[in-house]
């Protein structure tokens, strides 16, 4: 039986594009040349004594629009401005209402990017199916409008008065840590830290040759139909991979993972610390798989956050819904 | 789930009309074919297993789909569901118990793949109806799940003195209401003592209850009704079959003292799981009990080596070793 190495050994295949960065300009250059025509409504059945609870929407790349939810604090439970907080969501999992977050003092987002539910009008490749949508072409792959609603989320924030745009912070596990990686990379200019779990899109390739779990097991599915087509897919995923856009990142941020993880190999965890330019704490988990540990990493996350964005009601005894991938 | 509140005895009393309103159910089902129509699927099959979709109709009339997988050779193979969830999104079996089992993921009616002409709200679908227990949309989530099972046990390839459910609480109701089921694994609450859980909470998907309350306070009592047709305790007496629960940590709402109305009443042979909250212990912990019971080998997480296709960087050299198949 072949033994695993150990996952802080391994040695990622990822390779950086010469044009990644001007890739993603280009894209950044569409992003602001495209109103972003927020809409709030209320949803007051699900505002509480402490939260009030939006309906949103905004437009992204290709003229999509997006929904979310956004709550914030009342007026009275905690006093504006403040900080902003985009919760992003795992791959089979619909955007969660973050009202803990908002109960602990943040104005938090939480964004439903193309093809989640309300937000898959105009693009709708299915699931399984998002990974590998038009993976041979990296100029309409699925995950450059995925990545590009994320950001969006950023500029969400932004524009809202009562935050506080020196205060911004994301986090998320699997699809989720991915997404927080991309906002912290793209959006370096204004985000203060970002708490990534179980961090997806990492090391594609080397993770499709580590397991058989979805959504990875997308990939090798694909190949197996199309084998002549890995390199073609290979170069797709170099402009996509969190592990080029881990050393944009200078923000501080918090990397956690599981050791038995079948769903994102561990592996890739370490490979994307190992590139990153600014203050990482990683923590694993033994045994732990997509759950990276959350059972008791959770509290680690919330600190983190307080620490760097400063909520009104951090240290109050208040705790965030666990947050899954 | 944490929470640890002081713990009640239950208060949800079963309905006087809880066996007239499953059994007018199951003469709705019996009444409707379900025509099936198999669809093979070569992207997701692999060197191991035959993948379909299968689409067949429930009550409603409504045309629901599952993904079927049959592994190769003779058989009989044991069959195994995947009891349904609350999420908007079900992925195929996992690539182990696919070179195991038959195995069947549902989506049912409202979740992407049947979704038309019905698409559920995540949030939203839990209360959808739900003033009314033959209205609620739950109720034809379960008749979905109970459909599904007797398509997984009607295909000529399993072992119908092999038949298994695995996943939350939904499965107890299914295990309940069909024969044949011969193990059942319980691995998180959903429906149980819901309408103990749902006041005592803030965490979604229970939280979309006391939203629901918030603009229509007047409801509470038709609704804790509601939920009482489905809760897993009144249905525990009728599996017979031998049962695994996995429980949470003494004094959280799914510990040994919340779970144990629902344990005593089992009618079948009942092991009880303590949860160690390492995600990969957890699930081979499951998995292994199912393995046994179906006379199959365990498939550990933790870890295993992998062979998976010539793209990898990283690719393990030595393959499978399945000569248990």
């Amino acid at each position: 039986m072949t033994v695993r190495g150990l996952a802080k050994d391994h040695q990622t295949s990822v390779k950086r594009p010469a044009d990644f960065d001007d890739f993603w300009a280009a894209i950044d250059r569409e992003l602001a040349a495209t109103q972003l025509d927020p809409v709030m409504e209320p949803v007051p059945h699900r505002s509480t004594e402490a939260v009030e609870v939006f309906e949103i929407g905004y437009t992204s790349l290709d003229g999509v629009r997006i929904a979310g939810w956004y709550c914030r604090p009342r007026e009275g439970w905690a006093d504006a401005p403040y900080p902003g907080l985009s919760i992003v969501p795992g791959y089979v999992s619909e955007p969660t209402l973050p009202k803990s977050w908002a109960k602990l003092g943040y104005a938090a987002i939480g964004v439903a990017p193309r093809g989640k539910l309300r937000s898959n009008a105009q693009f709708n490749p299915g699931y399984p199916g998002l990974l590998v949508h038009n993976i041979v072409d990296r100029n309409t792959y699925s995950y450059r409008g995925f990545y590009a609603d994320a950001l969006r989320a950023i500029d969400f924030l932004l524009q809202r008065p009562e935050v506080d745009p020196t205060r911004i912070g994301v986090h998320g596990s699997s699809q989720g840590g991915a997404l927080t990686l991309v906002s912290a990379a793209l959006r370096r200019d204004v985000v203060t830290c970002g708490a990534a779990g179980a961090p997806y899109l990492a090391g594609f390739m080397d993770c499709a040759a580590l397991t058989h779990s979805y959504p990875y097991e997308e990939i090798n599915e694909y190949l197996r139909l199309y084998p002549e087509r890995e390199e073609a897919v290979r170069a797709t995923l170099e402009y996509f991979d969190c592990i080029n856009m881990a050393s944009l990142i200078t923000c501080p941020m918090l990397i956690y993972v599981g050791h038995a993880d079948d769903v994102v190999p561990p592996e890739t965890g370490y490979d994307l610390v190992k590139v990153m330019p600014g203050a990482v704490e990683l923590n694993a988990y033994d045994r732990c798989g997509h759950d990276a540990g959350n059972f008791w990493e959770m509290a680690n996350v919330e600190r983190f956050l307080a620490k760097h964005l400063r909520p009104a009601l951090a240290n109050t005894g208040l705790h965030a819904q666990r947050t899954e991938g | 789930m944490s929470t640890p509140h002081t713990l009640p005895q239950p208060i949800a009393t079963a309905p006087t009309d809880l066996d007239a309103f499953w059994d007018d159910l199951d003469a709705e089902l019996a009444a409707i074919p379900p025509a099936l129509e198999l669809e093979h699927l070569p992207l997701h099959s692999t060197d191991h297993s035959d993948a379909y979709r299968a689409r067949f109709t429930s009550i409603g009339p409504y045309r629901i789909e599952a993904f079927l997988s049959v592994p190769h050779g003779d058989g009989p193979f044991p069959a195994l569901l995947l009891a349904p969830g609350y999420a908007s999104v079900v992925v195929p079996p996992s690539y182990d118990d696919r070179m195991r089992y038959v195995a069947m993921s549902l989506r049912y009616r409202g979740t992407r793949g049947a979704d038309k002409p019905y698409a559920a709200k995540f949030p939203g679908f839990l209360t959808d109806g739900i003033e009314d227990p033959r209205a609620w949309k739950i109720r034809g989530m379960l008749a979905d799940a109970l459909r599904a099972l007797e398509v997984l046990v009607a295909q000529p390839q399993v072992d119908r003195e092999r038949v298994a459910i695995t996943g939350p609480d939904t499965g107890v109701i299914v295990a309940a209401r069909r024969p044949g089921v011969s193990a059942l694994a319980v691995t998180a609450p959903l429906f149980y003592r819901l309408a103990d859980l749902y006041p005592r909470t803030e965490a979604y998907p229970f939280e979309e209850i006391n939203d629901h309350l918030r603009a229509f306070p007047e409801a509470k009592a038709g609704i804790d009704r509601t939920l009482s047709y489905v809760d897993p305790l009144h249905h525990a007496a009728r599996v017979t079959c031998d049962t695994l629960v996995s429980v949470g940590d003494p004094g959280a709402v799914n510990g040994p003292e919340w779970l144990a109305p629902f344990v005593q009443s089992l009618g079948g042979a009942v092991e009880q799981y303590a949860q160690t909250h390492e995600g990969q212990t957890d699930y081979d912990a499951v998995d292994r009990w199912l393995a046994q019971q179906q006379g199959v080998g365990p498939r550990p997480r933790t870890w295993q080596p992998q062979d998976i296709g010539p793209w990898s960087a990283t690719r393990p050299a030595t393959p499978y070793e399945d000569a248990w198949l």
